[in-house]
């Protein structure tokens, strides 16, 4: 099996971070192998680092789910424990949208936090044998994956592009 | 004199980061000070609780038929301030709006801890309170449910949803800056807030994770927000009692809440940039800005009355104007009045006029209208249950007991307790939300 | 249930009735005062005219018992809701104090239990076994004297006879001197509540809201 080894760099500014990603794409390494670090958000544009997401669906999702068995549990209960008062049915739809309508916007809500969690990676078994960089003030860290022994390239590419400093680790 | 100083968001991180981690350290006196008194308060309230708990809802001013006083006045109002963080962090984020950055999770706390006090109160007014869990379906012995077309019911949803998704909106953001602090010099933080980041590394795909949820989040807490008070509007509005029965009282309520929540967060924030000295962070133009909302809210709630009782005057039903009258010309004329100056003529001077328009006169305004909403609920609940439909019925005028009062006290000293223990907990503002992206694009 | 307000002189011996009868509280002068005295069935008094021709009405209010009561759906467990005999049914062990049924009530005649009750000595011996009593956090309005109902209803069944018209009476219509009150079965056509209830000088209170009261006021002139 061949052996991992990682790249961490350090970068000053997103457009050199973003032209390193392009050339080590191009140089065959996937979206899979890079991930960069930094402590705020960073925008790249289209196509250079996308990561594609299920969450909205996953939302609408949720949202669906639990508000239509809370519904149903709802006319299930009232249903079983079927009481008069004042003239009104026993199950009313209007009587009670608003508990479908707040159990569906829970549900949005659950569903939301919940694939955060796990899209993010943050409620995953974490994967520890990658060694994760500490970012420095105002730096961004990109992170490469290297199969087998061909590291002079990557960092090769890293460099041209504008990386600060590099540092080879092998898998923890 | 300020045209010299840098923007804040120029600052260097490092300096940001040092001074809004700053306040979370070491306690002061005059912190110390701050905190026992509304301790106190909170004593006595509970205390309070305790004798009516004891000895029954009589130890209340309430009488018959004046059955909801204080106790529904205060939970309608906390509700109310709870929209605070709602407008703030999900419509001007929704819109992008960048000076919304210091203040969001100052709002979005508030909202959480207004919504966790006001919450209590449904329980607190109870005749039986120790049987308020029989609201709640849950399989029982005697094999029944609750009467899910209460709309006692559809506040328990509501405000359950509200409450969940405002901590976890609170949450959401707070996660980053826990890894941040994660490298806190007094141990018991530094297990706390390692716990909170969750193992958070900064990677990007954790921030889209993120930006995705927080986006999906605010659209969802805007509209669980309008539902809510709407919801607690319909409490008065599905009853036929006069003057309530108004089809106009769900936005009305809601414009109320985003009014009062407004008027409290622009308190909070003075308060603030006060005592952990963030005059760099919150400037003048946020003020301005909380200001200019603050100005449009109090014409719009103007409206909202205004369209209300006109036409109740004009109909000119029998039942309605018995209580239009309570209201406006008889027993409670002068807290209505009242209510009218501090809402809308106070605010419209001091907010409205540039030249007055600042940090001091913003806070006065606020506190004038935080005074002119619990009026304006006291005025919509208690007037109508005075005034019957059968006269011989009407009673006594309501004045509220020293429980009563005790309990409100004791809410608005938890609200300054939970703040306090916020700010020193976790930095009042968000560092990597508030830094705008040095690296960002100009798309 | 039909009352002739033209036969009622204001006497309140009905009040007094359902008082023993439903073990109602007794309340003291100050607590009338602060408007918490409880009377299932009151009597209001409007006054029409000046000295010295003043005219009184007597007009006694009790739980009309609506068939589209709106204190019933509000109530969040159940604690009132309408019985198949078309009776506004009110469970004390189910109540826990919302309040919502009483500021619903168009009639103001729910009562609350502001504190346990309390009778002066020797009054509480004279309970009625056959009413519960309430404890403080508790709601209560009349009750048409639903344990006379049920008991009336036990006698016929074990006599083997339907119940006759007249055979139930709640405590105020058995008290008033003046019969200005009469209970029976809306639902046969035959008793003398649903006669009267057909009289021209029939009305009800508050119509217009929809509630369907079951109480019916018999007054001249209409």
């Amino acid at each position: 099996m061949a052996s991992v080894t990682y790249l961490l760099s350090e970068f000053r500014d997103k457009d050199a971070v973003a032209s390193a990603i392009h050339s080590l794409r191009a140089a065959g390494l996937g979206t899979g192998d890079l991930d960069v670090f930094s402590e705020e958000p960073i925008e790249f544009r289209r196509g250079v680092l996308d990561r594609p997401s299920h969450m909205s669906l996953v939302s609408v999702l949720g949202a669906i789910v639990v508000g239509s068995v809370a519904t149903l549990f709802v006319w299930w209960a009232q249903n079983n424990y079927a009481v008069v008062t004042g003239g009104m049915p026993v199950y009313s739809f209007w009587g009670t949208g608003v508990i479908t309508y707040e159990m569906t916007m829970l549900g949005a809500v659950l569903a939301t936090f919940g694939y955060f969690l796990w899209e993010s990676g943050l409620l995953r078994k974490r994967d520890k044998t990658k060694p994760v960089p500490i970012v420095p003030p105002e730096c961004i860290c990109l992170r490469v994956r290297c199969t087998g022994d061909d590291v002079a390239r990557p960092t090769a590419l890293l460099r041209s592009a504008g990386a600060t400093s590099v540092e080879k680790r092998a898998s923890l | 004199m300020f045209a010299t100083q840098k923007q804040p968001e120029l600052l260097p991180y490092g300096k940001i980061r040092e001074d809004l981690f700053r306040p979370l350290s070491g306690m002061t006196r005059k912190y110390f000070a701050a905190i026992l008194i509304p301790l106190l308060i909170i004593l006595f309230g509970a205390y309070a609780w305790t004798v009516q708990l004891r000895f029954g809802m009589g130890v209340t001013g309430l009488q018959r038929p004046v059955f909801w006083g204080f106790y529904i006045v205060d939970f309608v109002f906390w509700i109310g301030i709870s929209h605070a963080g709602t407008l703030i962090s999900a419509i001007l984020r929704l819109t992008d709006a960048g000076w919304r950055k210091p203040i969001t999770r100052a709002a979005e706390a508030i909202t959480l801890f207004a919504l966790m006090i006001g919450g209590l109160f449904p329980i607190i007014h109870l005749g039986r309170a120790w049987y308020f869990y029989w609201l709640i379906p849950y399989p029982n012995m005697r094999l029944l449910w609750p009467n899910f077309r209460s709309p006692l019911l559809w506040d328990l949803t509501a405000i359950l949803t509200y409450v969940t998704g405002s901590a976890i909106y609170l949450y959401l953001p707070l996660i980053p800056d826990m890894a941040q602090l994660a490298q806190h010099n007094v141990p018991w933080r530094r297990k706390l807030y390692h716990a909170l980041s969750l193992g958070w590394t900064g990677s990007d795909t954790e921030w889209h994770a993120l930006e995705r949820a927080m986006k999906l989040m605010a659209g969802i807490i805007l509209a669980v927000a309008i539902s809510v008070h709407t919801v607690v509007a319909w409490d008065f509005a599905m009853a036929i009692a006069p003057m309530w029965h108004s089809t106009i009282f769900g936005p009305y309520f809601v414009v109320g809440a985003i009014f009062s929540g407004l008027a409290g967060l622009m308190i909070v924030m003075a308060a603030i940039r006060k005592f952990m000295g963030l005059e760099q962070y919150l400037t003048r133009h946020h003020f301005d800005n909380l200001a200019k909302l603050l100005l449009l809210m109090s014409i719009l709630w103007l409206y909202f009355t205004l369209a209300e009782h006109l036409t109740v005057w004009y109909g000119n039903d029998p039942a309605d104007m018995a209580v239009f009258g309570a209201r406006t010309r008889t027993r409670f004329a002068f807290l209505f009045w009242l209510m009218v100056g501090v809402n809308f003529v106070v605010p419209f001077v001091l907010l409205g006029i540039r030249k007055l328009r600042g940090i001091t006169t913003g806070v006065i305004a606020s506190f004038g209208i935080l005074l002119g909403m619990f009026l304006e609920r006291y005025i919509i609940v208690v007037p109508t249950l005075s005034v019957t439909r059968l006269p011989a019925a009407s009673s006594n005028f309501y004045s509220p007991s020293w429980v009563e009062l005790a309990i409100t006290a004791a809410t608005f000293a938890g609200m300054i307790v939970l703040y306090l223990l916020f700010s020193k907990l976790f930095p009042i503002i968000a560092v990597w939300e508030f830094k705008p992206h040095p690296h960002e694009d100009e798309i | 249930m039909a009352i002739d307000l033209d036969r009622c002189t204001g006497c309140e011996a009905c009040v007094a009735a359902c008082h023993a009868e439903n073990n109602i509280s007794i309340s003291t002068p100050e607590q009338a005062a602060e408007g918490r005295t409880t009377h299932w069935i009151r009597v209001d008094r409007y006054y029409e005219g000046a000295f010295p021709d003043v005219k009184v009405k007597y007009m006694p209010v009790l739980c009309q018992q609506c068939d589209e009561a709106p204190c019933e759906p509000v109530c969040p467990t159940y604690a009132t809701y309408h019985n198949p005999e078309g009776l506004n049914v009110q469970v004390y062990n189910r109540c826990v104090g919302t309040f919502y049924c009483a500021n619903n009530c168009p009639y103001t005649v729910r009562y609350f239990n502001w504190f346990d009750p309390v009778w002066p000595e020797p009054l509480q011996l004279q309970h009625n076994p056959d009413v519960a009593v309430r404890m403080a956090g508790v709601m209560e309005k009349c009750t048409f004297c639903i344990q006379r109902i049920r008991r009336g209803k036990d006698e016929a069944q074990t006599a083997g006879q339907p119940v006759a018209d007249g055979d139930i009476q709640p405590a105020c219509v058995q008290s008033c001197p003046a019969e200005a009150m009469v209970f029976g079965d809306l639902n046969d056509p035959e008793s003398k509540v649903s006669r009267m209830a057909e009289s021209s000088r029939a009305t009800r209170l508050l119509e217009d809201l929809g509630t369907k009261p079951k109480v019916f006021y018999l007054e001249r002139g209409r």
